[in-house]
């Protein structure tokens, strides 16, 4: 084996050096990745960066099977293999980024329009690129390095980690389209630093050329030529307001919650949920009364004009007005400020105090420093009786003493009118059975929750998950005799509002919502003393799972009627559209009324069994407005996706969970095929290794993403949880992989005893780990990030030592093509973990997800033994040589 | 008159600037009226009476017979005054050159702006559903890509139609005005302009059925109030492909209250909400065979 001196020079500083730019370019290659992911959610569909970025990654996978498989060559030129691979690295981020941007990949398109396809597989081979270099290169740095790979392994986490917390600070001053800088900046010192420590200096000038360069290119190009260092898809809504004529840019603010616009225009009109009996009977509709906000190009979200009195009548008629009606001067609570409607309704409807929460604090900057929204709203958050709550209202009323007459959740979410390329798999914990129940508890005594959705789906499917979910918390809370405590009003394809009283509604009370309802021309739903017939609606279920699967078996097998013999077009069958009589009811406000009968009266189990879309409520361990398909019911939409257009985001999951897996099973293959008779031929334990890395792969990468989707609970946003996340896990990591060299004299002892700690941790993580968070929530933010960074060290410390334990042992024992296959092999199926996570978290649960994760770890036990297996003795001293 | 050879025309290059399709440059040889009905009895003889007397491209003739045979086999065209303005309206002057191929397949395409141009079964069935007689007053909200209102020209001579975006709306009117030149007198009852569809035509309301082809998270009020008592109105919820068409009536009772009514085209049936029939081949395929 080559010594370390051979392959580095060993003195402190270039030791240091080595380590700062493995450190720095495997930083570069992870903020790239969350780089990529941002152009993707700006410019057309977050969904879709995250399938890009998996199969880039796979990268690695491939260049580690190539590199096993060729292992000798890459030993004999490593230096100009590292050198011309870290050089590349830069300007082919660059030009690949610049060049997705001018193939226009649209996601609506993607069934209906065959070059679709190739626009993605375009937007994939081209950042595969910058993947496969930085793959190269680090993998030729392991390979050298195999005998302290511990060490370097250290550099490669912490930098990662690191790097990526500095990215996410980046976010703050970088707009999205220059986002690609960062990496190129972490590369360029990163590459300096590389050639220092191998003492190149000819290739550390072209370094320093190729990256002043490519930023040169990134920045020069676009400027000259026109072409869009950032494309962002017609198709998003933020381009829509770009096309008014009289559009005007109010404000925008970059940070890591998001790009955050705001735009003028007198196109743009919301009025969410309103009655269509305002045309009639409001005196006045409220002119040029929108701003439109926009995050990330997604939107938008209505802004309200600080109405005069005399305009104020407008709130009677939008469906969050309704627990106005009953409370007078209330202490009322809006969980989610978003564009400010619900608390505008609050503050002109006559509540004493608003308390109002908002998560996103870029939001809350943006209405308290921008002058012309200040002007607009009337500076709506320093009214006198308005408090601003400035993290989840969701956390606040789960911890807080006070008490509200009402509490508002009112589409928190933009106007959702299409979402092209898939609803978001995103958590929702503000909806939860067990958010639900803490709003309810924080209710003074009679107050009321009043929640309003979007109800834009037919077959309905998210109202009646809504339904479930706030039953189910009011089961928590009242036990079974709730009753009287629900109203529901929906409206046919606008939205839907349940209104739950603490103590239960009187019968004034119902009477008065009822009115309330037959003005408005909104269809009540449910209401205490609502009488309702399942048998008037025999075959609804029926009927509804006949909409989507009812002739699937016709469709694979068609008996067409061809055209009559003379060519003439077949008679319809049923009667003329014209001559159909409308029923009374429409079929999705009976399955409203349906679905509450069996939600207060019993029977919903069997009801949510024969619907054709999953109803369960949403908890904090599955906390989705998404993936409804059931799961058997997959392979049947296959031949009908444009029926469940807004499901692409939850089928993309398992698009990229098969692709993943597909190339992970033909890595596996690859060096089988080219070696597992010659290059591994004296390998014991082939079988069993592949297990260990692939357990670890999978096993790693499920707790690092389970974890971002548990953590938004107590860190109430995403970008805060991943960014803790990552740097949490990695950093910790790196150092378990430091310390791990001492564990390598004594591996067969203590590892599986670190094993058994992982997985008991992580079970345990599993099980328990919601209330810990939850309690957490309610603590000041800074103890909160020092509690789960806290809770994050645990594991991910341990977690860092199996690896570079198995490798430095596979180092050590010269097993260096296992080593090579076992790192892509860890790769891999990190891929195919990290694909896998979303698709367990809709269908068991986050819970599940750890739990599988701690399995991996404890399954890594008997395969760990497999690796430390010595080379079969044989007449060379090395391996049979590849190919 | 038989399959011609075809010629690039002034006016054909107007539209052909816009990335459209090279169109014909020769006068109709039968002008539309109501009394012109194309034979619906054969592909042949439709494709051919055509060819005749409107001068079309036998291809694309071929290719609106085929989409027919799925729209009147999926109950997306039921009139006659429907299944003529369907075969009338000739679909591949309203898209894309690049979309050319793809004109009368049943999925909606892009048109550029952010606009698609909605698939076929979606236009005949929004159009039949509102039940447009000859001389009714209708305003279409969304030019778009301009079918839809070319489509109702084949219905009434009496069309509003609006577009929010300018360039798309005069890219449209280009088209209209190139057709009419090309002998589509039909297309002179379309009135267009661009402005902000959301507070209707004021000065030419009140309409009988008004038409909206653009997504909004209400009905905009200024529309149901230029709607005639009695009339109605459809308006398309929901992501592009799997859209339920929201119907709204307007009623005014005796003592003059005037009452709206939410439905879908359907009236509220549960019914398959988007095509499954396909042509294959020759064969229509899908869940309407039964």
């Amino acid at each position: 084996m080559p010594s370390p001196n051979d392959a580095f020079h060993a003195d402190t500083r270039a030791r240091l050096d080595l380590y700062l730019a493995v450190g720095l370019i495997a930083g570069a290659v992870i903020a790239l990745q969350i780089g990529i992911m941002r152009v993707f959610s700006v410019g057309s569909w977050a969904h879709f960066g995250s399938l890009v970025v998996s199969l880039a990654m796979l990268g690695f996978g491939l260049t580690s099977a190539v590199m096993c498989v060729a292992k000798d060559w890459f030993e004999r030129h490593w230096k100009g293999v590292a050198a011309g691979s870290v050089i590349l690295l830069g300007p082919v981020m660059v030009a690949a980024n610049l060049g997705a941007q001018q193939i226009p990949f649209n996601a609506i398109f993607l069934v209906s329009d065959p070059a679709q396809k190739w626009k993605l597989a375009g937007n994939l081979g081209l950042y595969l690129l910058p993947f496969l270099c930085g793959a190269v290169f680090l993998g030729t740095v392991f390979l050298r390095a195999s005998t302290f790979f511990n060490r370097v392994y250290f550099a490669d986490l912490t930098g990662s980690g690191l790097c990526g917390l500095l990215f996410l600070g980046a976010l703050y001053v970088v707009t999205p389209e220059d986002l690609i800088l960062v990496p190129l900046a972490l590369w360029f010192i990163g590459a300096v630093l590389w050639f220092r420590a191998v003492r190149q200096t000819a290739p550390m000038l072209v370094a320093v050329v190729a990256g002043l360069a490519a930023a040169a290119v990134h920045i020069g190009l676009p400027a000259t030529t026109g072409v869009p260092k950032l494309a962002v898809s017609d198709y998003k809504g933020v381009a829509y307001a770009r096309k008014f004529p009289d559009n005007r840019q109010v404000t925008r603010i970059v940070s890591p919650f998001g790009d955050l616009q705001v735009y003028a225009s007198s196109y743009l009109h919301f009025a969410p949920g309103l009655s269509d009996n305002a045309a009639f009977n409001l005196p006045k509709m409220p002119a040029n009364a929108y701003l439109g906000l926009y995050i990330d190009g997604e939107g938008p979200n209505g802004i309200i004009r600080d109405l005069p009195a005399q305009e104020t009548a407008y709130y009677r008629y939008l469906p969050m007005f309704y627990p106005y009606l009953l409370k007078d001067k209330p202490e009322t609570f809006v969980v989610q400020f978003g564009g400010g409607i619900s608390t505008s309704v609050a503050l002109k409807s006559g509540s004493k105090r608003v308390t109002v929460a908002e998560g996103n604090p870029t939001v809350l900057e943006a209405f308290r420093t921008v002058q012309e929204l200040k002007d607009f709203t009337g500076d709506i958050l320093a009214k006198p009786n308005l408090r601003v709550i400035d993290h989840d209202g969701r956390i606040h009323l789960a911890s807080t003493r006070e008490r509200y007459d009402i509490i508002d959740l009112s589409l928190a979410d933009s106007a959702g009118l299409s979402s092209p390329g898939g609803f978001a798999i995103t958590e929702k914990y503000a909806y939860t059975r067990e958010a639900m129940a803490n709003y309810m508890r924080a209710l003074d005594k009679d107050g009321i929750l009043s929640v309003t959705l979007w109800n834009k789906e037919e077959p309905p499917k998210s109202v009646l998950k809504l339904y479930a979910t706030m039953v189910a918390a009011a089961g928590e809370i009242d036990g079974g005799a709730f009753e009287d405590r629900f109203f529901a009003v929906s409206t046919y394809l606008s939205t839907a509002t349940v209104l739950y009283k603490r103590g239960g509604f009187t019968e004034a009370e119902v009477a008065k919502l009822r009115a309330h309802t037959k003005a408005m021309s909104f269809d009540e739903v449910y209401s205490p003393g609502f009488v309702f017939d399942p048998a008037s609606v025999p075959n609804l279920l029926t009927q509804y799972r006949a909409q989507l699967f009812g002739e699937e078996a016709k469709a694979k097998d068609p008996k067409a009627p061809a055209p009559s013999a003379d060519g003439s077009a077949p008679a319809p069958e049923a009667e003329p559209l014209d001559g159909d009589a409308a029923p009374d009811v429409l079929p999705a406000t009976s399955m409203g009324r349906l679905a509450w009968h069996r939600l207060i009266h019993g029977g919903f189990s069997a009801l949510a069994a024969d619907y054709v879309f999953d109803t369960r409520p949403l908890t904090n361990d599955t906390p989705y407005f998404a993936a409804y398909v059931k799961f058997a019911d997959l392979p049947g939409v296959l031949d009908r996706l444009e029926l469940v257009q807004d499901e692409w985001g939850y089928l993309l999951l398992w698009a990229t969970l098969g692709m993943a897996a597909i190339a992970a099973s033909t890595l596996v293959l690859i060096p089988l095929v080219f070696g597992w008779r010659t290059i591994f031929s004296r390998y014991p334990g082939k079988s069993l290794t592949i297990l260990y890395f692939a357990c670890l792969g999978a096993g790693y990468i499920m707790v690092e993403v389970g974890l971002i989707a548990h953590f938004v609970l107590a860190l109430s946003n995403a970008t805060v949880s991943a960014s803790i996340l990552i740097t949490g896990m990695l950093v910790f990591s790196g150092l378990g992989s430091y310390v791990s060299e001492h564990v390598l004299g004594r591996a067969k002892a203590i590892m599986p005893v670190v094993f058994l700690a992982i997985g008991a941790i992580l079970i345990l993580y599993g099980l328990h780990l919601d209330k810990v968070l939850d309690a957490i929530g309610a603590w000041p933010y800074g103890l909160r990030l020092i509690a789960c960074f806290g809770l994050i060290m645990p594991p991910a410390f341990l977690m860092g030592m199996p690896m570079p334990v198995a490798m430095t042992s596979l180092g050590r024992l010269g097993k260096d093509h296992m080593f090579l296959w076992a790192w892509g092999i860890n790769g891999c199926f990190s891929v195919l973990g990290a694909a896998a996570v979303p698709v367990i978290a809709t269908a068991f649960g986050l819970s599940t997800v750890l739990e599988v994760a701690g399995g991996a770890y404890l399954l890594a036990i008997p395969a760990f033994f497999a690796v430390l297996l010595p080379l079969a003795s044989s007449g060379s001293d090395r391996p049979a040589r590849a190919l | 008159m038989k399959r011609r050879d075809f010629l690039l025309g002034a006016t054909a290059a107007t539209a052909a600037g816009f990335g459209f399709a090279p169109a014909f440059a020769a006068a109709l040889p039968t002008p539309f009226g109501q009394d012109v009905m194309p034979p619906m009895d054969g592909r042949e003889k439709f494709v051919k009476w055509m060819a005749e007397n409107r001068a079309e491209d036998a291809k694309y003739l071929g290719q609106r017979w085929d989409r027919f045979q799925v729209m009147v086999a999926n109950k997306d065209v039921l009139d006659a005054r429907n299944k003529r303005a369907f075969l009338m309206t000739p679909r591949e002057e309203f898209v894309l050159k690049q979309n050319l191929g793809r004109a009368y397949e049943h999925a909606f395409l892009d048109i550029g702006f952010g606009v698609t141009i909605s698939g076929p079964h979606v236009v005949g069935k929004m159009t039949t559903s509102i039940d447009v007689k000859w001389g009714e007053k209708v305003l279409e909200i969304g030019t778009g890509s301009g079918y839809q209102s070319a489509y109702l020209a084949y219905l009434t001579d009496k069309v509003w139609t609006i577009e929010i975006i300018k360039p798309l709306a005069e890219r449209t009117r280009g088209i209209y005005d190139a057709l009419i030149e090309r002998g589509y007198g039909e297309f002179k009852g379309i009135t267009s302009k661009n402005a902000d569809g959301y507070y209707g035509w004021e000065e030419a309301g009140p309409f009988d059925k008004i038409i909206v082809t653009c997504g909004i998270d209400h009905i905009p009020p200024p529309l149901l109030q230029q709607l005639k008592p009695g009339g109605v109105m459809v308006i398309p919820v929901g992501p592009p492909g799997a859209q339920r068409i929201l119907k709204v009536t307007k009623e005014q009772a005796a003592d003059g209250a005037i009452q709206v009514a939410r439905s879908d085209i359907y009236n509220g049936k549960i019914v398959p909400f988007v095509p499954f029939t396909k042509l294959e081949g020759d064969k229509i395929v899908g869940t309407h065979n039964n």
